[in-house]
């Protein structure tokens, strides 16, 4: 646990605890209802998380890298971009695995449209998104996001 | 009973036929993805109770009209910014920020901020900005955090032009949701005496008429949800 979850343990727990003892009823009262919406999402959180896994198996981090290198930087980055959206890789290994690319001389531009998709656009969360938000909200925030992962990718290109 | 639950968790469903099909076959692979998911399994269980509690909160003592005066339509540039700081101060992935989100919306929060707020929660992040300045560089970090702030914005304002709130699913809705459960409905009729506006007989069972309960109308429906001998009705 990172030093933030641990906070925000803290900071939420002592609320809650000071929410009932001021008025008890009213907590338990909203207890009821945001554990009613929880409960919903639990089964396809659950899910998702083994699909995540399942992925991971499939495309290992390891083998994005050489997704990054190809030779054509226009297909390396719609490429990296697909492969972000497809996987879902915990920062700390997402941050390193790039770093140690973009030092060898790799071009950082598919390198940022990979790290925006990654956590931006999310293939396997979209059957939550789309049960939750309705499927124009769900494709039309992926959509754009992927769109947008391209343009700051290909911005960032110019600037650095 | 059983295929309501499965109805409801189609997804899980599918996830466990899978696995299963996969064990039959490649039952290294199936193990190899068992383990993968182990990292995000915690992750959730360390994030989800404090996500839970939040909303909690959220509902017990952030009245409407305040959240819809910082993030509703007519919040402004200043619900914008106050989005960003929200979705930045977050814990977790964008799924765990769903909930949170949906209680907003609920509130009157508007889809631009909702939009603002999820990406921030998945892009913005103060560990993962550490974490990019060390592997990668601070120019390279503070660029595409402006960027990125920039395109979120952007994105906000052109989904709440083509998504309204007549698009989300019901459930999410400013309005809270009337039910009756017809299983346990045994046709007293007692809610249609006491509210006619919202209930009604149909084929020997109470039905919702409207979901749109006035204020003055609150304390009526309350008193049906209480008085209910089979304890039929449900409001979320």
């Amino acid at each position: 646990m990172d030093i933030f979850v641990i906070a925000f343990w803290v900071i939420t727990g002592v609320l809650i605890i000071v929410s009932l003892i001021k008025d008890k009823k009213k907590t338990v009262a909203s207890m009821k209802k945001s554990k009613g919406m929880m409960g919903n999402m639990l089964g396809s959180i659950v899910a998702i998380i083994f699909l995540i896994g399942l992925v991971l198996t499939i495309i290992p981090p390891e083998s994005i890298q050489s997704m990054l290198g190809s030779s054509s930087t226009f297909l390396s980055t719609v490429a990296a971009a697909i492969v972000g959206s497809v996987t879902l890789i915990p920062a700390f290994v997402a941050f390193p695995l790039v770093g140690s690319f973009v030092d060898v001389g790799a071009s950082i531009v598919p390198a940022v449209a990979f790290l925006t998709t990654l956590t931006m656009v999310g293939i396997v969360t979209f059957p939550l998104e789309k049960k939750e938000f309705g499927t124009k909200f769900a494709l039309s925030r992926n959509v754009l996001s992927f769109g947008f992962a391209l343009i700051i990718a290909l911005v960032m290109g110019v600037i650095l | 009973m059983i295929l309501s639950m499965i109805k409801k968790n189609k997804l899980l469903v599918l996830v466990v036929l899978v696995y299963a099909g996969i064990f039959i076959f490649a039952p290294e692979t199936a193990l190899k993805s068992v383990n993968n998911s182990m990292y995000y399994l915690l992750e959730m269980i360390q994030v989800l109770p404090i996500i839970f509690l939040l909303t909690v909160l959220i509902d017990a003592w952030i009245p409407k009209e305040w959240i819809i005066d910082k993030l509703g339509d007519k919040s402004g540039f200043m619900g914008n910014v106050f989005s960003i700081l929200l979705g930045s101060l977050s814990a977790g992935p964008i799924y765990a920020a769903f909930p949170l989100s949906k209680m907003l919306l609920k509130k009157g929060a508007s889809i631009t901020n909702i939009v603002i707020i999820l990406s921030a929660w998945a892009v913005i992040k103060v560990p993962m900005l550490l974490n990019e300045m060390k592997f990668l560089s601070i120019e390279f970090m503070a660029i595409r955090w402006v960027l990125t702030v920039v395109a979120i914005l952007i994105m906000g304002y052109l989904m709440g032009l083509f998504v309204k709130k007549k698009d989300l699913p019901e459930d999410t809705k400013e309005e809270a949701s009337l039910s009756v459960n017809t299983d346990y409905c045994n046709g007293c009729g007692i809610c249609i005496k006491i509210a006619p506006e919202h209930f009604e007989m149909v084929d020997g069972k109470a039905n919702v008429k409207t979901q749109e309960i006035h204020k003055e109308n609150r304390m009526k429906v309350k008193t049906t949800i209480e008085k209910c001998p089979v304890n039929a009705i449900g409001m979320e």
